[in-house]
């Protein structure tokens, strides 16, 4: 009985993706810089830490890279940013490079 | 997707359902609500089409669907923001959320030392209907439908849905036969052994015990075994009351009975403060099993010995939420749902996602990284209205400032990646780090961090 109701539900998640219309992919790097947001706003847009929106593609990405080089210490920055490929870190910085440096609030 | 479009989606899955032979599967699942306690609606409108209401923030972007969210904490709320910041106006998001604000239990114990009220912890959903056009509803999800997809209300109310996410949180393990500590399984046993795990009323129930213990008197916290919601939460508690005891009941002691082999988060910081910066007031043992709390006596009985206490604060072990569990979901132990890691959808039941401390996976049950579940999954089910996959390598985040004395903190961080050969979410080695030493430095930025994550979610 278990079995089958499973079984039910797993095929009902088929139907609905079979159902559904063809859209556009999100912006790339947009889901990978989203984890920047808790601290520094949605978009990196603020309120939070140093605002990160809208700056160029080079400064973001320098920053990280440097970051990621140094020893973190009491940083926290410094060992987040060791989370992430140099790939990743491009596409995070070409996204918050494309946003608005307003926060939602202005 | 305009209101004929879903129409002809509704009708195109009832008929591949009796196709397949499964539309007389519509039993409904029962399922408590999130813990009780909720506030019946009140006959608000359920329709779920096309939203007419969407904040400034929300655009179209040509797709569509309807989701209902149940549970208004760090992960549902950022799922329901995002569904409509990144679906735009053609995804209709309903919130359904017991409780008329959420207390955040991040900076909770900072209650317990005086320096915060329960007040300046409390959230509230306006800005999610008023900017991202969230519908909002207080009430209380009593079944969940999986086949015919749609959930009913305490009120009588049902809520059909497309994706349904459940973000229900936690309930506390009481029962001997569940793992709960003998002793306190009566609501008179509860109300006066604490767990003050859920940041509210238990929470300034707690201050209040403590401001009420005399010079030289025995705090005793016991920590359950892992999983449980926030890792350094314990031993950040330990830390705060052992400071206030310290300057205002002289001679107190801290006793930390701990259910697990070690310290399991910041064992650095932790270390330092038990054995240095609260040395004579802080006792940790680690593996220990409690047989039995009498609460009259105030005493555990342990695997080291009796303890007397004046007052105990027992976490007691954590399983997900009640709509969880009761709809069948929790298939880790009858604990936690098994999830696809890549969107959140249960393993169990298609089309019901589960974020937040509910799911089962290696990333720890945090507000911070419930946040980003919410956007992970929320991503995902956008994908999913327009025929697309989930993004094959999400990277969520876990941060947190720890308070070690009532002004000094360190902190702890994590980014998880997506391993495709387990097919789940594991910490990026390097990344996973905690601070060099605690620092007034590091207190001041807990401060912001907090605004900026609540802000992040609630704004």
């Amino acid at each position: 009985m278990k079995a089958s109701f499973t079984a039910a539900l797993l095929g009902a998640s088929l139907v609905a993706t079979a159902a559904g219309a063809q859209g556009t992919a999100p912006p790339a790097g947009r889901l990978l810089a989203s984890n920047c947001f808790q601290c520094h706003g949605t978009n990196g847009a603020g309120p939070g830490f140093d605002a990160i929106a809208g700056k160029s593609v080079d400064e973001i990405y320098k920053k990280l890279r440097e970051m990621q080089s140094r020893s973190p210490g009491n940083d926290i920055m410094k060992a987040h940013a060791r989370g992430y490929t140099d790939a990743q870190l491009r596409q995070i910085s070409t996204w918050l490079s494309q946003q608005r440096s307003t926060s939602l609030d202005d | 997707m305009n209101a004929s479009d879903q129409d002809s989606m509704q009708r195109m899955r009832r008929r591949l359902l009796q196709a397949a032979g499964w539309g007389s599967l519509g039993a409904l699942l029962p399922a408590l609500g999130c813990g009780g306690g909720a506030t019946p609606d009140d006959g608000i409108s359920f329709a779920l089409g096309r939203s007419t209401s969407a904040g400034a923030a929300v655009t179209g972007t040509g797709v569509g669907g309807r989701v209902v969210v149940v549970g208004g904490g760090m992960a549902g709320v950022t799922a329901a923001k995002y569904l409509r910041l990144w679906g735009g106006t053609g995804v209709s998001v309903t919130l359904v959320e017991r409780t008329a604000s959420y207390t955040s239990n991040i900076m909770s114990n900072l209650v317990l030392t005086g320096q915060r009220s329960i007040g300046s912890l409390q959230y509230t959903y306006g800005n999610l209907v008023s900017r991202y056009g969230v519908n909002r509803v207080q009430g209380e999800v009593t079944a969940i439908d999986p086949v015919n997809r749609q959930v009913t209300l305490a009120s009588g109310s049902t809520l059909a849905y497309d994706r349904l996410v459940l973000a229900p949180g936690v309930v506390f393990t009481y029962e001997p036969a569940l793992g709960g500590i003998p002793g306190l399984e009566t609501a008179a046993a509860q109300a006066k052994v604490l767990h003050a795990w859920q940041a509210g009323a238990q929470t300034t129930a707690l201050r209040n015990q403590i401001t009420a213990m005399p010079n030289g008197g025995v705090f005793v916290l016991t920590i359950p075994a892992k999983p449980y919601r926030c890792p350094p939460g314990p031993y950040e508690r330990a830390c705060l009351v052992a400071d206030w005891l310290k300057k205002n009941r002289p001679g107190s002691k801290v006793i930390i009975l701990d259910a697990n082999p070690g310290i399991t988060a910041e064992v650095h910081s932790f270390t330092d403060a038990f054995m240095n910066v609260h040395a004579g007031v802080t006792e940790y043992h680690p593996g220990v099993a409690i047989s039995s709390i009498d609460t009259g006596t105030m005493t555990l009985e342990t695997s080291i010995g009796s303890i007397k206490a004046n007052v105990i604060n027992a976490i007691p072990p954590h399983r997900a939420g009640k709509v969880v569990t009761a709809a069948g979901l929790a298939d880790q132990g009858g604990r936690w749902a098994s999830v696809n890691q890549l969107s959140y959808e249960s393993k169990v039941a298609a089309g019901i996602h589960v974020i937040g401390d509910s799911a089962g996976t290696a990333q720890p049950k945090a507000g911070h990284i419930g946040n980003q579940l919410g956007k992970v999954c929320a991503d995902a089910i956008v994908r999913a209205f327009g025929g697309l996959p989930p993004d094959p390598a999400p990277v969520t985040n876990s941060a947190c400032y720890s308070p070690i004395t009532m002004d000094t903190a360190s902190w702890l961080t994590a980014v998880f990646a997506y391993d495709p050969a387990t097919l789940s979410m594991a910490a990026v080695p390097d990344s996973f780090r905690e601070a060099a030493s605690r620092s007034g430095d590091n207190f001041s930025k807990m401060n912001e961090w907090f605004s900026a994550l609540m802000s992040e979610t609630f704004s």
